[in-house]
């Protein structure tokens, strides 16, 4: 087996009762590492078109990779795979907290779970002595994702899922420790094979090709990311609240339902106000992780709690025009005890508001009053009164309610809190990603519009060739498996450090906005590692990941991705961005919103698809997925 | 006939006032040198502070515009804003 895999699967499948371990495919391993590549890979074998996504043969994948079971900063993070029952295509997720490690130390590479029990249950493995138990878990039904945890055997790693997995929630996560695997619904999922937990426990060590480098090659990425403007300072310090600021200054904060991208009191949402004002002081991170990105903060009656990153205070604070932290802290605890994804639940009850205030649904939601939102999040996590309907996300509502027009979403998903119309990149990556309208399936808005090094996120230049990178980077990251914020550290300090207004940094940015070709050409070359990641990759397997390794098992991944939504139906016609996006101008002087249909085009060359969005048989040939 | 200057979170900070209007000048240049006035008048180190961060008009930097001569119109809003990370 190749070093940084324990090298076996477990198989459970809930409606015998049974399960068994089986091997890990080494060939597998090689061409989509591990996490969300293999996940992809087995989804894919194993499942017909068409397959219910609530229903017993869809298969719940967790999937980790190589770097997992490591001390690496980041590396605490599995991925989940099923086909999404809020799209109908490909689903997936990733979550920090400590599962990815419980799993590698038990000997796990991948858990599958299928069938459905006919009562709740829940999952322990050990590891070390392979045993496998499908226990009852009918006390721990109807419980809080906390809650649940604590009554969890100790000294195990869990994934869980809360009562809006039970319910079915299209939108609903899967928890481990106070992260969550949030988005595609992998949570209603795990809720529709009646799983209420999983917990694993081993004391397996990782083995590695060359530990000694590894654990030297560490210390200096330690050192560099303390050292580094982002990952030891901005989101150390502020955590992701840090780009509340950033994209409201730059018009693509999603305020009122996606109308504008600017709040005037955005800043009370920020993460330098949260450190002014509600943090409690203690920052939280992933298991091994010194980023630190998590807060804490206090809320009456539970106090003291995870506080709401990026998505959260944008999506359920600017999105809902409330800029009260207490609100959107409140907001942000419910949603994770009941374990849904906080940016779907913000973009639907943002929509919900804007019906009501249409004369097209009577939700009593309004924008700027936080009034019936708790108990609405409430209703959507039980599926009760109109929360049943909520609980089915922004596409399914539309379809029932109208408003076609402003429902945002992409492919089915609500789409995350960076406004396309200021990050025309960012929109060619929400329209085309195939889990559909998220961003850490590529973060293009970070090469274009929020980091440091900006390019004019209003032309067209780029737009089509930064995502094509992006993507594939992502992932190849979301299969090792790293969390995507990984790669902000990619550009270095002295960058951080030039002066945004100089001619210097007009003169690298015009370069870049013109890189095109290039810049991909550039990616795409295999050589040595160069970053931490393909070195840790490199040290701990023994086989060379370079930039160019990465970006064609990216590719490989995302055609894989891309060839399981066509089989569900999903067309070229699934590549747009809501109305709202497409037609709307936020900015001034600007004559119409994203201009989506001048960049797909090139986008599909770029992929090597053909005019309809389909990969041709030489992209297919060359990436080994052709039949 | 306004422009209204937005400032960042730590000018904000040391000046109690994250926006004001002022009347509208010419150019960009000129908006950052009535923000610095302002300001100054506080004894706030404005350099210091703007240094780090990015002049955008309406949400676009400047540097993808005509840089400090992008002319200014009644009704635009310059922002002084912070590059950050994460999300
Ligand atoms: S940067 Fe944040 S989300 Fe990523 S691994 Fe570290 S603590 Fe977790």
């Amino acid at each position: 087996m190749i070093k940084g895999y324990a090298g076996r699967i477990l198989e459970v499948d809930l409606s015998t009762r049974t399960h068994k371990f089986v091997p890990l495919d080494e060939d597998t391993a090689r061409l989509y590492i591990g996490g969300k590549g293999y996940g992809t890979r087995l989804l894919y074998d194993r499942t017909e078109a068409g397959v219910d996504a609530l229903g017993p043969d869809n298969p719940l994948i967790f999937a980790t990779g190589p770097l997992n079971g490591s001390v690496a900063p980041q590396s605490n993070r599995f991925a989940v795979v099923t086909k999404s029952p809020l799209t109908g295509g490909i689903g997936n997720a990733a979550c920090g907290g400590s599962f990815a490690y419980g799993m590698k130390r038990a000997g796990l590479d991948v858990l599958v779970v299928t069938g459905r029990a006919d009562r709740p249950v829940r999952i322990e493995v050990d590891g070390d002595r392979d045993e496998v138990q499908i226990l009852d878990a009918m006390d721990l039904w109807g419980k809080g994702t906390y809650e649940t945890q604590t009554l969890l055997p100790k000294r195990y790693e869990h994934a869980v899922i809360g009562p809006a997995g039970e319910n079915e929630v299209l939108y609903a996560g899967i928890v481990s420790n106070e992260r969550i695997a949030g988005r595609s619904g992998v949570g209603a999922v795990m809720g529709s094979k009646k799983l209420k937990a999983i917990s694993v426990i081993g004391k397996r060590k990782l083995e590695m090709d060359d530990p000694e480098a590894f654990r030297e090659y560490t210390k200096t990425v330690r050192k560099l990311f303390e050292e580094h403007p982002v990952m030891g300072e901005s989101l150390k310090r502020f955590g992701t609240g840090a780009i509340v600021n950033t994209t409201n200054g730059r018009n693509i904060l999603p305020t009122r339902n996606f109308k504008h991208g600017h709040h005037p009191d955005a800043m009370k949402l920020s993460g330098e106000y949260m450190e002014d004002h509600e943090l409690v002081g203690v920052k939280t991170s992933c298991l091994h992780c010194p980023v630190t990105c998590g807060r804490d903060v206090e809320i009456e009656g539970k106090g003291r709690v995870k506080g709401p990153e990026y998505e959260t205070l944008a999506l359920m604070g600017s999105n809902l025009e409330i800029t009260d932290l207490k609100n959107v802290n409140e907001w942000n605890y419910l949603a994770d005890d009941l374990g849904m994804d906080t940016i779907s639940l913000g973009a639907t009850l943002g929509f919900a508001m804007e019906l009501d205030e249409k004369g097209m649904l009577d939700a009593k939601l309004a924008f700027g009053d936080p009034a019936g939102v708790s108990e609405m999040i409430q209703d959507i996590g039980h599926r009760r009164g109109l929360g049943a309907d909520l609980a089915d996300g922004v596409k399914r509502v539309s379809e029932k309610y109208g408003g076609k027009d402003f429902a945002i979403h992409v492919k089915g998903m609500e789409m995350s809190a960076y406004d396309p119309r200021g990050s025309y990149a960012q929109g060619v990556e929400y329209a085309t990603t195939n889990r559909g309208g998220c961003h850490v399936q590529g973060a293009s808005m970070y090469m274009e519009s929020t980091g440091p090094l900006t390019i004019n996120p209003m032309n067209l230049k780029l737009k089509a060739d930064i995502p094509v990178v992006q993507q594939n980077l992502a992932c190849a990251i979301n299969s090792m498996v790293l969390c995507i914020f990984t790669t902000y550290g990619m550009i270095p300090k002295q960058v951080h450090e030039m002066n945004p207004n100089s001619m210097t940094y007009k003169i690298i940015t015009t370069l870049f906005e013109n890189s095109g070709p290039l810049m991909r050409k550039a990616m795409g070359m295999k050589g040595k590692p160069m970053m931490w990641f393909e070195k840790w990759l490199t040290f701990i397997t023994g086989q060379t990941f370079s930039s160019g390794h990465l970006q064609e098992i990216g590719e490989r991944i995302f055609n894989l991705e891309r060839m399981f939504n066509m089989r569900e139906g999903m067309t070229a016609a699934d590549d747009t961005l809501p109305p709202r996006i497409l037609n709307e101008p936020t900015f001034y002087g600007m004559a119409s919103g994203h201009p989506l249909g001048q960049l797909l085009p090139k986008y599909y060359k770029n992929r090597g698809w053909d005019a309809g969005g389909v990969p041709t048989k030489k992209t297919l040939d060359r990436l080994g997925l052709s039949a | 006939m306004a422009v209204t200057i937005e400032l960042t979170y730590e000018m904000t900070k040391a000046f109690g006032e994250q926006r004001f209007d002022v009347e509208v000048v010419p150019t960009v240049a000129d908006a950052v040198k009535v923000a610095e006035q302002r300001l100054g008048e506080k004894g706030i180190q404005f350099d210091e502070l703007a240094r780090v961060a990015a002049v955008a008009v309406n949400g676009v930097l400047v540097n993808h515009r005509k840089g400090m001569k992008t002319k200014l119109r009644d009704g635009d809003t310059v922002t002084f804003v912070k590059a950050a990370a994460g999300g």
